[in-house]
């Protein structure tokens, strides 16, 4: 065992990374494909900060873009006024990420299912609505630009696509082995007995209020940190970009979906799906009418979780089990 | 005396948010499952109002029965293709169905309709009656005198037809139902065509003082969930009470806060609700 | 007379205008192994909650070595060495036998730790051998016994069993009522809920008999099986409905 894994999984990563850290040098460093990957790591990152919550502890966040929001403006505001470099500021991000996350899961502590995902839904709105009125700190609806400065590592700002992606890489990588480190703790299992049986879980001496709580804060706490990543990367945004509903909340959660929510390669199979999906349709639809790639889009979301409701790995492993029933035979 | 007429105006529109929300309780009672995309049922109900105007010189008002037979056809079939199949499904894929629906439904009616906002003129859209010192919108009087016609509408049916019992019946106890005979899938059926074309017809009695565009959905996503859950997720009498409360609330905080912040306590009373007592003033039957 | 590890002091619970339990009054002593009976509904698990702390008591005391209970959340008391089991039994069904076990040994030790901890608790409790298999597909009595084995694993002081023992043939009855005794023997004290006579008779040194809510006997097996009040429970109701 290496790492916890079996020694056919550890190849198997193995040869992902590898092609993963090669795959930038075989194509244009300055076009349009690069800035893809660039954003499907991103994303990937972010389902995966996601499916902490959304996974292992089995509850629908649909507002995990307050998180996300939260940060961008956080290092933004903090290089505008203060000239302080982002990756200084990103700590302040994924705090303020965190103790955004911790206030609302203190009202939404006891709901479940439908009912948390609408609460989780309304914070996020809650956030986007301050975000474009408030518009003395954060500019308002008109967005917010991210000052132009040399480029160099101190400063995350680069002229070449090249080094984002290895450093969006890098955080896919940190936030999967932090969501692998949860599953294997003690944690790990007291959310999986958490998402069980609530009552039970408790009697066998499981904090469930802790437990869901130190969750809900590490999610955030990532969220924020990918939200300076994003501002970085994109060099402007607004409030209805960063906070929205369909751009990010409900995306980061349908990427950990789609690929397989709760296991740790979901949001990166889903990621790989979405988001160039989404590409491919505008580029495909968007020349010939607005809201046509969109529309494909959610038609495509309607038929994956009419297929599969569980995602891509199940889906995988549905396959697997009737290829070796038929294999037996 | 400006907080009597904003309590009066709040009454009469959150009378119509009462008529737009049952639909979402309905299906709630009925099914179990939470329609994110019902605002958007709203939107085509406000848009087959529109055209009804702007192609035959139909008062909305009057083209309401007709958002309501259109979008009843409609959400029978989208009932028929995906909301059944999910109804055993985790919360996780009923939420992302009826999540995808909505994208697909805003963006269809983009490339249908166009990305503009359109409004109706009517001869009495600016006039309003005077009541000693308070004024009442007549827009805002009809809306609600419709609301109140089709509210009670739907009670006289939930109470006195057989379909209208048995989808009670089915709500309370599926399988006692089944026994009785009573086909399930159609009463979820009847339930979500309902519930839609209900929130269609609130869409095109308000057209009059609001304006249409694919993206109108979004303002009532929460405002309805948030009449829905204080009423108690699955009672219609209960989205009665939440719809007007919200309506209350909404006009009242127009008195204290610019437009943009007027949602915002909205959203917070939302997530109190959620948070202090989530079955509502009424207590849901879930 | 040494003071009792466990009081229970005039507890009363009310859901809305039920009372499930009024001014119920009991000690366990170290070492005891007490049985509460009683017809159904006579309000045993109600009781078995209100202690491990799934409901807040209207009125009255709990003390565990001395230290009140009442108003702490059921992790609580388990951390105070207090925890029951489940009368519909409560596995982690998507889980593993071992990590269902596992999950109570948390408490105090790391994954590590609980993993052996909890291969002990399968062992004494004599189902090792299913310890990888899903919790869903378990047969009954197994998922009986998982539900003891994870107790177990929570290093109690105190064991609450709500009717472990339903689903047993005599051979496994027997097995199970050794265990217990063991267990006893090992330092634990037990409280049994069983609708077996014959197990708790055998069992028990002192038995408490709750009806209605209301506590109307305690005493030895023998005292309780001559008690007046205690017939009239148990036969009364069966009277009732009989040809009269």
């Amino acid at each position: 065992m290496i790492l916890g894994m079996t020694s056919r999984k550890a190849v198997f990563v193995a040869v992902v990374l590898a092609i993963a850290l090669v795959l930038p040098f075989t194509i244009d460093p300055r076009g349009y494909t690069i800035r893809i990957l660039c954003l499907m790591l991103l994303f990937a990152a972010m389902g995966q900060a996601w499916n902490i919550v959304g996974g292992l502890a089995n509850q629908m966040s649909l507002g995990h873009a307050a998180f996300f929001g939260i940060g961008a403006y956080t290092s933004t505001l903090l290089l505008i006024h203060f000239g302080i470099s982002p990756w200084i500021g990103m700590i302040a991000a994924g705090i303020f990420g965190g103790v955004a996350a911790f206030v609302i899961s203190l009202p939404t502590m006891r709901l479940r299912g439908h009912y948390f995902a609408l609460a989780t839904l309304a914070f996020g709105e809650v956030m986007r609505v301050i975000g474009n009125s408030w518009s003395s700190l954060t500019g308002g609806p008109v967005g917010v630009s991210v000052p132009f400065a040399k480029p160099s590592l101190a400063m995350f700002q680069f002229k070449d696509t090249l080094p984002y992606y290895f450093l969006m890489l890098a955080a896919l990588i940190v936030v999967t082995i932090i969501f692998v480190a949860i599953q294997r703790s003690r944690i790990g299992y007291r959310l999986q007995a958490i998402k069980e049986n609530v009552d039970a879980a408790e009697v066998i001496g499981v904090d469930t209020t802790r437990t869901k709580i130190f969750a809900a804060v590490v999610s955030g706490v990532l969220m924020g940190c990918l939200g300076t990543f994003y501002a970085q990367f994109q060099y402007f945004f607004d409030p209805d970009t960063v906070f929205g509903v369909a751009s990010i909340s409900v995306r980061v959660a349908m990427i950990a979906i789609v690929g397989g929510i709760g296991t740790a390669i979901g949001p990166i199979l889903g990621a790989m799906f979405v988001i160039p999906m989404e590409e491919l349709a505008n580029q495909a639809f968007s020349a010939q009418a607005a809201g046509l790639a969109q529309l494909v889009f959610g038609a495509l979301l309607i038929v994956v979780i009419l297929v599969e409701p569980r995602g891509f790995v199940e889906f995988g492993r549905r396959m697997v089990r009737r290829f070796r029933k038929g294999a037996s035979r | 005396m400006a907080i009597i007429q904003a309590i009066l105006d709040g009454l009469m529109i959150g009378g119509v948010y009462a008529v737009i929300s049952i639909g979402l309780t309905l299906v709630f009672g009925v099914m179990g499952i939470v329609n994110f995309a019902q605002a958007e049922f709203l939107m085509l109900g406000m848009f087959v109002a529109y055209y009804a105007w702007a192609w035959l010189g139909l008062d909305p008002l009057l083209a309401a029965p007709l958002a309501f037979a259109v979008v009843f056809v409609l959400g029978a079939l989208v009932h028929q293709v995906m909301i059944r199949r999910v109804l055993k499904a985790p919360a996780v894929a009923q939420i992302f169905l009826t999540v995808g629906l909505l994208i697909v439904l805003e963006n269809a009616a983009l490339l249908m309709f166009g990305s503009s906002f359109r409004s109706v003129s009517t001869p009495y859209q600016t006039s309003a009656l005077q009541l000693g010192s308070l004024f009442i919108s007549v827009p805002y009087l009809l809306a609600f005198l419709m609301s109140v016609a089709s509210g009670a509408a739907l009670w006289l049916f939930m109470r006195t037809s057989w379909f209208g019992r048995a989808m009670r019946a089915t709500a309370q106890d599926p399988m006692a139902a089944r026994l009785l005979g009573i086909n399930a899938d159609a009463m979820h059926r009847l339930a979500f065509a309902l519930g839609v074309a209900l929130t269609a017809f609130g869409g095109a009695v308000i057209l009059p003082y609001l304006t249409v565009s694919p993206t109108v959905g979004g303002q009532f996503v929460v405002l309805m969930f948030t009449v829905v859950v204080l009423g108690g997720l699955g009672s219609v009498a209960g989205a009665v009470v939440g719809g007007l409360s919200v309506g209350v609330i909404q006009s009242l905080s127009a008195l204290a806060f610019p437009i943009q912040l007027q949602n915002l306590v909205l959203f917070v009373v939302f997530i109190g609700v959620l948070a202090l007592r989530p079955e509502g003033l009424l207590g849901g039957s879930r | 007379m040494t003071a009792p590890l466990l009081e229970i002091s005039n507890i009363s619970k009310r859901f809305g205008g039920l009372a499930a339990l009024s001014n119920v009054s009991a000690e366990v002593h170290r070492g005891e192994i007490v049985g509460l009976i009683g017809p159904n509904g006579a309000g045993k698990t109600t009781l078995f909650s209100t202690l491990v702390g799934l409901h807040r008591p209207t009125s009255g005391a709990i003390r565990l070595n001395g230290r009140d209970l009442v108003g702490l959340k059921p992790h609580k008391i388990a951390a105070a060495g207090m925890v029951k089991t489940f009368q519909n039994i409560a596995l982690f069904l998507d889980s593993t036998v071992l990590d269902n076990v596992l999950t109570g040994g948390l408490m105090r030790h790391s994954v590590e730790e609980a993993r052996i901890l909890a291969r002990q608790c399968l062992e004494r409790v004599g189902i090792d051998h299913i310890a990888g298999k899903l919790a869903r597909d378990l047969s009954f009595p197994e998922r009986a016994r998982v539900e003891v084995a994870r107790a177990l694993c929570t290093e109690p002081e105190i064991l609450l069993l709500d009717e472990a023992m339903a689903a047993l043939n005599h051979v496994e009855m027997d097995e199970f009522l050794s265990l217990l005794r063991d267990l006893r023997d090992e330092g634990l004290t037990l409280v049994v809920v069983e609708h077996h006579m014959r197990a708790i008779m055998s069992l028990c040194e002192r038995i408490v008999v709750l009806n209605f809510g209301q506590l109307i006997a305690t005493g030895t097996p023998q005292e309780i099986s001559r008690n007046p009040a205690v017939v009239q429970a148990y036969l009364g109701r069966s009277a009732e409905t009989g040809a009269h």
